[in-house]
């Protein structure tokens, strides 16, 4: 994300304009944009107009107008936001009030104007605008009869293909119908991975399975590259890495995250991190039950004894709540980093923040054992 | 045509009062079947009442006391009308069934050419449930017949709906409705039943169906755009067809091979297969010629299974083979099941269909204990192998203690396997009883199929040899008297049996070539063109056979692993919403609401989260120890909810246990296994 100019007040109310550059951003933009804020971008709106004859006439109209915020859509496979609100600047053709939606997409500048910037959209801002975080991880993750390519961003998973088809077993001398199944899955999967996969952007392609699903497909589409002089497969040969997971279902994802093969590549990522984070949460959950604190209830007992050691988050409670329960979790997210705590705020779009999800969207590990949280209700 | 002012007879409180009885919940139904049995007695005579005095003043205002549509222009005529006086055609001479016409003037509606094709098309738009005219309904009472037709007049079927009412409650059910569905389903017949028949012929047939009604058996079918639920269980009544069954026959028996990887699971039955002359001579000699080749000569039996180039590349098993063989009491149907961690999904779907198993261990030095203790945390597949198949409802087990010649067919060797085995089996929930423990050799073909000649062995043992171990299982018990259920292992295509082909063990139920079935969970109807069973045409298939059925009528894409074929008037549930009854096995990270998990069952696989961990129960008793717990951890009882993410095709435990059974799994590993003990919502 571009960020075109920073306006904000000593008292934290300012506005900030903003280009997004891939879709990314625009996720970026979802969980910065809540309700109330107000949005100012260029749009395009069907205006009636009455003819000199008494006739109506509808003709859409460039213009730009500023919304006060009640409803955000996000569309990760389209790529487009979608800002419903009433019209807060006086214009010719929309008068005040009026409802409308903005549609932001790509390379279309908004400016965003809040009444109160807290610490954690200041550091989303931050974090969409830092350029180096930019890259992207592909993992093809196969079982037999699936294959799902998946694109790893530094916050949002985006399932860019999927293919099925039902492989016959093994039989007598129809074994042929059985090979030719399988070749034929393979060729699709092959043109989904030419197709979406660019490597002068992605820092490297995961082929992840059960057995040996992996091998054989690596090893088709070498043959295959070579045979058919696909130049991108053989010059990118070195980023393609094959790695063990359970099963071909996206939730393998955090499995293929977390082995040491993957993790060397994508250390430094945001996706990476979560996966740790979750992971460590879940090992303390199965060692130590009473350092491990899950639901917003329990967390909130914990912070006031001061426990917590490291806070997971998702970027979700933030979005959906009301103003008065996002500034809650804000003052927690701040109050723990004060007390020198980690705050992990999971992304929702990532298979390890929609487990988080699940688990009530917070959890955390705590310094010392808080036994008595187990008999308290929820 | 319907003629001025008819429709006020469609008044809208009428549909009001039916949508009432829309009844979602088919389990708190039979709980209060009774008590709605008399509720409805006493609500149906006002209602009655109120009916009859709307559809007089409708007909009053029309100055005609009864109408009925011409099928084939659907213009009303008046009752004492013979041919419809715009078209000539014949009105059908036995519509004045003399007990419902006193009753209730009867209408005949057909369906209007238009109809059809609305009603192809909504076939094709939406998913339609089919309810075929079994005999158990048609034969209850002359009013149902009618009210089966589905051509009845709507005022004067909802009459007949009021009466039925209190006289089938079980049937009501199904009149439950929306009022839209219901308005469409008055005037809708599903065409492809009545392919090439007349309307008039048709109408013919219902006519007659009191009588005729074995003979047209279960093709009889009518489409109705009700409830998705289909009829319960228990209304099932099986045709003679279905059940006779030669009782001099081998019973076919599925037995599935289960063990770690490299216990030698498939050689061991290359072996036996090739002893008991199911592989020629000469195939083996090209196995064995292959195997060498490759260096892999004591491959060369397995790979009569592994037949994958793949899995012969390799040397490990990685798809469920299946082979047939006859033993002196069964028809035996071979599952051998990889062993491979890796492969384990497959091993599950393979055990799902198996009546019993025959658990192949290790016996050489070290090979046991990986394969039982495993490395670190993580047991063997021995481990793993006996409480899935154990869950998966098979309780007979022969264990073949395998590879003795690797230890010189040493007693103490067996007995110290079969000391630390048997505890573990035991925790699983085998019976001592049901377990039978066999040394064998597989590789030098000991004590498979005739007694051991090796002197080593036979010094110390006495028993019986594996075939014979095989023998002593108990028959299944077939569930005939169920209706039809298919479990599709397998989707193909082959030129006897068409391009679309499923192949699966027949659960419950039967079928026969020609039988119109439907397939669950795409709900589309299919026609089974024809039936094999071990490459070998048969023209009937009963509980417990393992089909090859060619389908017509479907597309490929329709057909999916893990679908059942059924009855089509029974269809099984696509549950969304389960209540499972689990045990978790030895897992290191605890379950918790919302983990993500792999749902196993029977064939089907589908990822699922975890909604709500209901209750912990006590291990032995099972009474709840505590109300929602905060995470669940190895080795505990527990209710909880599942969400598969697409919708599975089971049935709950008590009404159909190898449908009911689940397993769940994560990361490679089985974290629980459990029963269904309800289905919260279903699609």
């Amino acid at each position: 994300m571009k960020l075109l100019r920073k306006d904000i007040a000593p008292d934290a109310s300012g506005s900030v304009k903003l280009v997004p550059e891939e879709s990314e951003d625009l996720w970026h933009a979802y969980n910065l944009i809540i309700q109330g804020d107000r949005v100012a971008a260029v749009t395009v709106r069907k205006v009636q107009r009455e003819t000199s004859t008494g006739g109506r006439e509808a003709e859409r109209v460039r213009l730009k107008l500023a919304v006060e915020v009640e409803a955000v859509e996000f569309d990760n496979v389209a790529s487009v936001l979608r800002i419903r609100g009433k019209n807060v600047v006086e214009n010719e053709h929309v008068k005040l009030g009026a409802y409308h939606t903005l549609e932001l997409d790509k390379q279309r500048s908004f400016v965003l104007t809040k009444v109160q910037w807290d610490s954690v959209a200041l550091d989303l801002l931050k974090h969409a605008c830092d350029p180096s975080t930019n890259a992207d991880v592909i993992a093809l993750l196969m079982q037999e009869g699936l294959s799902q390519l998946c694109l790893l961003g530094p916050s949002i998973t985006t399932t860019k293909a999927k293919i099925e088809t039902s492989i016959p077993r093994k039989r007598g001398a129809a074994i042929a119908g059985y090979d030719k199944a399988l070749n034929k899955f393979f060729e699709n999967t092959l043109q989904a991975v030419l197709r979406h996969v660019d490597f002068g952007v992605v820092r490297c392609l995961i082929i992840a399975s059960p057995g040996f699903m992996k091998d054989q497909f690596y090893d088709y589409m070498m043959l295959e590259a070579t045979r058919r002089e696909i130049r991108p497969i053989i010059e990118n040969k070195s980023k393609i890495i094959l790695v063990h997971a359970s099963s071909g279902y996206k939730h393998a994802l955090k499995e293929v995250l977390a082995s040491p093969a993957v993790v060397t590549q994508i250390e430094d990522t945001k996706a990476a991190q979560e996966v740790k984070a979750l992971e460590d949460f879940y090992n303390m959950l199965s060692n130590n039950p009473a350092r491990a604190a899950y639901g917003p209830r329990h967390v909130e007992v914990a912070h006031d004894r001061l426990a917590i050691q490291t806070l997971l988050i998702t970027d979700k409670l933030f979005r959906d709540a009301d103003i008065a329960t996002r500034r809650k979790y804000v003052s927690l997210v701040d109050s723990v980093k004060g007390l020198g705590g980690e705050v992990h705020i999971f992304s929702s779009m990532h298979v390890s923040g929609e487990q988080l999800g699940q688990l009530t969207g917070i959890a955390a590990i705590l310094r010392f054992p808080l036994p008595d949280l187990e008999d308290m209700e929820f | 045509m319907p003629r001025k002012g008819r429709h006020k007879l469609y008044d809208e409180d009428d549909y009001d009062y039916y949508d009432d009885y829309k009844d979602d919940d088919e389990f708190d139904y039979a709980e209060h079947g009774q008590s709605r049995k008399e509720d409805d007695a006493t609500s149906s005579a006002p209602q009655q009442n109120f009916l009859g005095g709307a559809s007089k003043a409708g007909e009053t205002a029309l100055g005609e006391a009864n109408l009925w549509r011409c099928s084939i222009c659907t213009y009303d005529n008046p009752e004492d009308y013979l041919a419809c006086d715009i078209c000539g055609v014949i009105r059908h001479p036995s519509t004045r069934v003399d007990q419902l016409s006193t009753a209730v003037p009867f209408k005949f509606d057909g369906p209007s050419p238009d109809d059809k094709v609305l009603a192809g098309k909504q076939r094709n738009a939406r998913s339609v449930p089919v309810e075929v005219s079994s005999p158990s309904i048609l034969s209850k009472t002359s009013l149902s017949t009618m009210e089966t037709k589905g051509g009845v007049n709507t005022s004067h079927s909802s009459k007949l709906k009021a009466t039925l009412e209190s006289k089938a409650p079980a049937r009501s059910r199904k009149l439950g409705y929306d009022k839209e569905k219901k308005i469409e389903s008055c005037h809708v017949i599903k065409p492809s039943q009545y392919e090439g028949e007349s309307y008039l012929d048709d109408g013919m047939k219902h006519m007659s169906l009191d009588n005729n009604l074995q003979d047209n058996g279960i093709i009889n079918h009518k489409i109705e755009q009700s409830s998705n639920k289909g009829l319960p269980l228990d209304n099932y009544k099986p045709e003679q067809w279905m059940l006779e069954d030669n009782e001099n026959e081998k019973k076919l028996f599925h037995l599935v091979i289960v063990g770690h990887v490299d216990a030698g699971k498939s050689t061991l039955m290359g072996r036996i297969l090739h002893l008991l002359g199911r592989i020629s001579q000469k195939e083996m000699h090209k196995h064995r010629k292959e195997a060498n080749e490759m260096g892999k000569g004591s491959f060369a039996y397995a790979w009569a299974l592994d037949e994958g180039s793949e899995e012969r590349a390799r040397g490990v098993t990685m798809t469920v083979a299946m082979k047939h063989f006859e033993t002196k009491k069964f028809k035996v149907v071979l599952l051998d099941a990889p062993g491979h961690k890796d492969f384990i999904p497959n091993m599950i779907s393979g055990a799902a269909q198996a009546d019993a198993a025959v658990l192949v261990v290790d016996a050489s030095t070290g090979a046991f204990e990986a394969g039982f203790e495993g490395q670190g945390q993580v047991g063997g597949q021995t481990r793993e192998h006996a409480q899935l198949v154990k869950s998966l409802g098979v309780n007979q087990l022969v264990v073949a203690v395998n590879k003795m010649d690797a230890v010189n067919y040493s007693k103490s060797r067996f007995n110290q396997i079969k000391g630390s085995l048997a505890p573990f089996l035991k925790q699983c929930g085998f019976k001592d009883t049901a377990i039978l423990w066999v040394p064998v050799s597989g590789i030098e073909a000991q004590n498979l199929v005739t007694g051991p000649s090796e002197t080593q062995l036979t010094s110390w043992y006495t028993g019986i040899n594996l075939l014979d171990a095989i023998d002593t299982l108990e028959p299944p018990v077939r569930l005939t008297s169920k209706p039809l259920r298919l479990i599709v292992a397998e989707v193909f295509s082959k030129i006897t049996l068409g391009p679309t082909a499923v192949s699966g063990k027949l659960e419950s139920g039967a079928v026969k070539v020609g039988t119109k079935v439907l397939l669950m969970p795409s709900r589309e109807i299919a026609r089974v063109k024809s039936l094999e069973q071990d490459g070998e045409s048969v023209s009937v298939g009963r509980a417990g056979d393992h089909l090859d059925v060619g389908l017509q009528g479907v597309d490929a894409g329709a057909l999916m692993v893990g679908g059942v074929l059924c009855h089509p008037d029974y269809p099984v549930p696509i549950a969304t919403l389960l209540e499972l009854k689990v045990l978790t096995l030895g897992i290191t990270v605890p379950l918790l609401r919302g983990t993500q998990v792999v749902l196993h069952a029977h064939h089907a696989k589908d990822p699922a989260r975890i909604a709500e961990l209901v209750s912990l129960l006590d291990l032995k008793t099972g009474a709840v120890i505590r109300q929602s717990p905060r995470c669940l951890t190895a080795n505990q009882r527990a209710v909880i909810q599942v969400v598969p993410e697409r919708g599975v095709c089971v049935e709950e435990y008590t009404n159909f246990r190898s449908l009911g059974r689940i397993i769940l799994r994560d990361g490679g590993k089985t974290v629980a296994v459990g029963v269904i003990s309800r289905i919260i919502s279903q699609q």
